[in-house]
């Protein structure tokens, strides 16, 4: 490793690249800290805690303590949306029930798709990152701490106006993806797609502070030595899925302006009569739209390679491969979204073009699948539950993924259009992608977050109700969907014979339900009883392991040197380091992009309560503009003072960050 | 049990860096890529809706103004020279020439804000009028968001500059500014191309 650019000879390290990429050791150690270490750690403690009592709480930046958080409100609201799919189970499991009616039911499914795609799926995965992905690469911190709590403030404040709205009987109810003309002016009057336009804005723009942070932290955080070809793959995963968060989100967040455009102000994207086109929304939303289910799903598949080694003591077979497929899905993801309109009137050669192209992707995820097959069956593979998540993700996952490629085709896409064959296979695919690999993440890191084990029993347990609760509630709507019956209808009549399918898919969905109480159980259980863990229970690789369970505030006592893909397996007696960021302000290492070398050091700013001030006036902004246009202008001029006192520098802190680095001061 | 080898000390290394070294140039650069989306769905919406139309603009539409908005292309290409001044200064450490040139900026800034006042007056339509309205103004409208954000954002560095508790970090922040604003002006011209130019030769 060389100097970094014109710096005194603090450089180089000697570390020397360990090749072939090591397995795992059989015992693992943990460091022991010397009298002086201890001293370190209480000034460091003082250093990065978050302040006490409420308002410390509502001031902290710490991304640990905001990571949590946002993970704990994704899982909130993942209730709330199962227990809406519960609703529609229930209203559904008999022909002409009259348990919920039309106006509710078109209100509840809209609700249940929106949760779980806005304010569950996509928070949930990148709040894993937000907190993984700083200790994965060896950092202290997220590269913008304070935006990092101001993207979760949004997220929050955007996810409590939808359900506030849905109490008062004004939740969106013209489906998630909210087609004009139905949620146009003409056909939805009231303020519910308001509402739903309002919230894509939310969520959205949390979404891509949250891709910002990942992005920036990986390429200027990541430890000294961490190259790019020794990124753990999971942090892979999360730098391409923020890319495409990147390039998806602002089509929908501009779209749903325009919806709320048009709504509101009397515009005409989307109005026929004046020009406008209603196609035009199915574009713009299936642009983000398709790229979303990836966002989803590529982060599924970075924690199954972040599980898959420390079950099998060895690396994932073929690092450069799973690399390449998982840049390649970013790429193709964005060249598919038509196949979402094939019964609409485009040109048949672009439905070729994109048959070819949903097809195709299949290629990349099939390619990680058998290096995944490799990996096992080379290692000793220990079938504990994360791992058993881990299976049932091949197996739901991939029943998700061949329906996937039949409804690729332009002629079978015809029949199955708006069936429930498509919500058999979007079930099984986000369920099998996303929500079977994040539990195998969360029973995975469960021991990183709160220092203890979840129960083994009852994890199995939980494995098994929801893999058989999925399928008996999710396979009969294939059959139901070839058969005919369509999405979104309230019910049914018993002349149809979807009766008894519909009871069984009911009665899978109680499984499914019985599944996650078990898992809930657990989790409590855990949190109090749970067999305490050292810090690298499992045995991991990667560098999130190299530090307590739970991390301390500031995470890492000094900063870990990487010299492999492995870098806990290669360790051996000594854990390398690197030393010098002052311990009296949150000092942080900057590396450069490529090779990871230390650049400079560059200090974290303070708490402070500004980022949840500039939340509440993105508050102000949107909510009051569902009601009249000066909103934007008010919330504007509100933010605009909330963003001057988050940036304007506070001399107390000034002060002591610039104390003894008088090359600094101007 | 294992120990910890210290094997460098990262005690000598500057606080700040610039260009692409430092963060927060990444941070705009991805602020950047966000807004560069945005606009690309704006332009795409006004392309996009013209083939509902027979005519363009639709009649009795008449065509926008170009005086105006030529000039305000012209000064929007001009202050990237200027803004390369401050760009430079900023390198140099150079006090004095980035005060002096931010406070042009901001001069720049507010004469420009104020022309886009009467470039909206120059579609000669309005938003609610037609589809072709609608994607003009939200075309200008989202622009004119970047525009009078990156204003505001350099008359703040400027009084940081001028009165503010500054650190030499400062200059970083202030060579992101003028990166951002190299993007705000550069993207007009294509919009300015779109909205005011090429309705003449549909």
């Amino acid at each position: 490793m060389t100097v970094a650019r014109g710096v005194a000879p603090l450089l180089p390290l000697e570390v020397e690249t360990v090749r072939p990429d090591p397995v795992a050791p059989q015992v693992w150690e943990e460091v022991e800290l010397t009298d002086a270490d201890q001293e370190l750690r209480k000034e460091l403690l003082d250093t990065w805690g978050d302040n006490p009592g409420l308002w410390g709480w509502l001031r902290s930046t710490s991304h640990l303590s905001i990571a949590k958080r946002y993970i704990i409100t994704a899982f909130l609201f993942f209730g709330l949306g199962g227990l809406e799919a519960g609703l529609i189970r229930l209203q559904l499991s008999q022909p002409e029930n009259s348990f919920i009616g039309p106006d509710r039911y078109n209100q509840i499914f809209t609700m249940h798709g929106t949760t779980m795609m806005f304010l569950f799926a996509v928070p949930v995965m990148v709040a894993l990152a937000l907190y993984l992905v700083p200790m994965m690469v060896g950092a202290r911190d997220v590269a913008f701490p304070r935006l990092n709590a101001y993207g979760y403030w949004v997220y929050l404040i955007g996810g409590l106006f939808v359900y506030v709205q849905f109490l008062l009987n004004t939740a969106p109810d013209a489906g998630w993806f909210s087609y004009v003309p139905l949620a146009g002016p003409e056909f939805s009057p009231g303020k519910r797609v308001d509402t739903w336009a309002q919230l894509i804005t939310f969520t959205e723009i949390a979404a891509l502070v949250a891709a910002t942070e990942i992005i920036v932290t990986v390429f200027k955080h990541r430890a000294p030595g961490m190259s790019l070809n020794r990124i753990p793959l999971y942090v892979w995963a999360m730098v391409v899925t923020s890319f495409m968060i990147i390039f998806a989100m602002p089509s929908v967040a501009t779209g749903s302006q325009f919806l709320a455009a048009d709504r509101l102000i009397d515009t005409h994207f989307f109005n026929h009569a004046e020009g406008g086109d209603s196609l035009l929304w199915q574009h713009l939303f299936w642009f983000f739209g398709h790229p979303e289910v990836y966002i989803i799903f590529v982060p599924g598949l970075g924690i199954i390679s972040a599980i898959v080694p420390a079950f099998t003591r060895r690396p994932v077979f073929g690092y450069p491969v799973m690399v390449l497929a998982l840049v390649t899905t970013g790429f193709m993801s964005f060249g598919l979204w038509v196949h979402h309109m094939f019964t609409t009137p485009i040109p048949q050669l672009g439905q070729s073009f994109f048959t070819a192209a949903s097809t195709m992707i299949a290629i990349p995820t099939g390619v990680q699948i058998f290096c995944w097959i490799a990996t096992i069956w080379a290692g000793r593979t220990r079938f504990a539950t994360p791992m058993l998540f881990v299976i049932g993700f091949f197996v739901v996952f991939i029943i998700g993924g061949v329906t996937g490629v039949m409804v690729a085709s332009v002629a079978f896409d015809q029949q199955a259009h708006d069936t429930y064959f498509v919500v058999a296979h979007l079930h099984y695919v986000l369920l099998g992608g996303a929500v079977f690999p994040l539990l195998a993440g969360v029973y995975y890191w469960f021991p990183k977050f709160t220092g203890r084990m979840l129960s083994e029993r009852l994890g199995k347990w939980n494995f098994w109700l929801l893999i058989i609760g999925v399928n008996v509630a999710f396979f009969p709507m294939h059959i139901l969907g070839l058969e005919g019956m369509t999405r979104r209808i309230y019910t049914y009549l018993p002349e149809t014979g979807w009766g008894p399918l519909n009871a069984v898919s009911s009665a899978g969905a109680v499984i499914i339900v019985v599944g996650m109480v078990v898992f809930a159980i657990n989790f409590f259980w855990s949190l109090r009883r749970g067999k305490t863990a050292g810090e690298n229970p499992w045995g991991g690789e990667t560098l999130e392991w190299a530090t307590s369970s739970p991390p301390e505030s500031y995470v890492f006592m000094y900063l870990p040197v990487v010299k492999s893909r492995a870098p806990l397996w290669s360790e051996g007696s000594e854990r390398v380091v690197v030393g010098g960021l002052r311990s009296d302000v949150r000092d942080t290492l900057t590396t450069t992009l490529m090779d990871a070398e230390p650049d400079h050091r560059q200090s974290s700013p303070a708490p402070s309560i500004w980022p949840l001030m500039a939340a509440v006036a993105t508050g102000v902004m949107f909510i009051s503009a569902v009601f009249t246009p000066w909103g934007l202008v008010v919330g504007s001029v509100l933010l605009f003072f909330a963003l001057f006192f988050w940036g304007w520098p506070d001399k107390a802190d000034q002060a002591k960050r610039l104390a003894g680095e008088s090359e600094a001061t101007a | 049990m294992k120990r910890f080898r210290i094997a460098g000390d990262v005690s000598a290394l500057p606080t700040y860096a610039f260009g692409n070294r430092n963060i927060h140039w990444w941070g705009t650069l991805m602020f950047m890529t966000i807004e560069g989306m945005t606009i690309a769905v704006c332009a795409a919406a006004y392309l996009y809706v013209r083939k509902n139309f027979e005519a363009w603009p639709p009649p009795p539409t008449p065509l926008p103004d170009l005086v105006i908005p030529t000039i305000a292309a012209v000064l929007m290409v001009l202050s990237i020279a200027m803004m390369t001044r401050v760009h430079v200064a900023t390198r140099k450490m150079d006090l004095r020439g980035v005060q002096r040139w931010l406070v042009i900026m901001v001069i720049v800034g507010i004469v420009l804000v104020a022309l886009r006042w009467f470039e909206f007056k120059a579609l000669n339509t309005r938003w609610d009028s037609n589809a072709y309205g609608s994607t003009a103004w939200a075309t200008v409208a989202f622009h004119s968001t970047l525009l009078l954000f990156e204003v505001v954002e350099t008359a703040v560095f400027a009084a940081l500059m001028l009165f503010g508790p500054r650190e030499k970090k400062h200059f970083t922040d202030v060579e992101d500014d003028a990166v951002y604003w190299y993007f705000m002006a550069a993207i007009w011209v294509p919009l300015y191309v779109l909205v005011y130019v090429s309705p003449h030769f549909a």
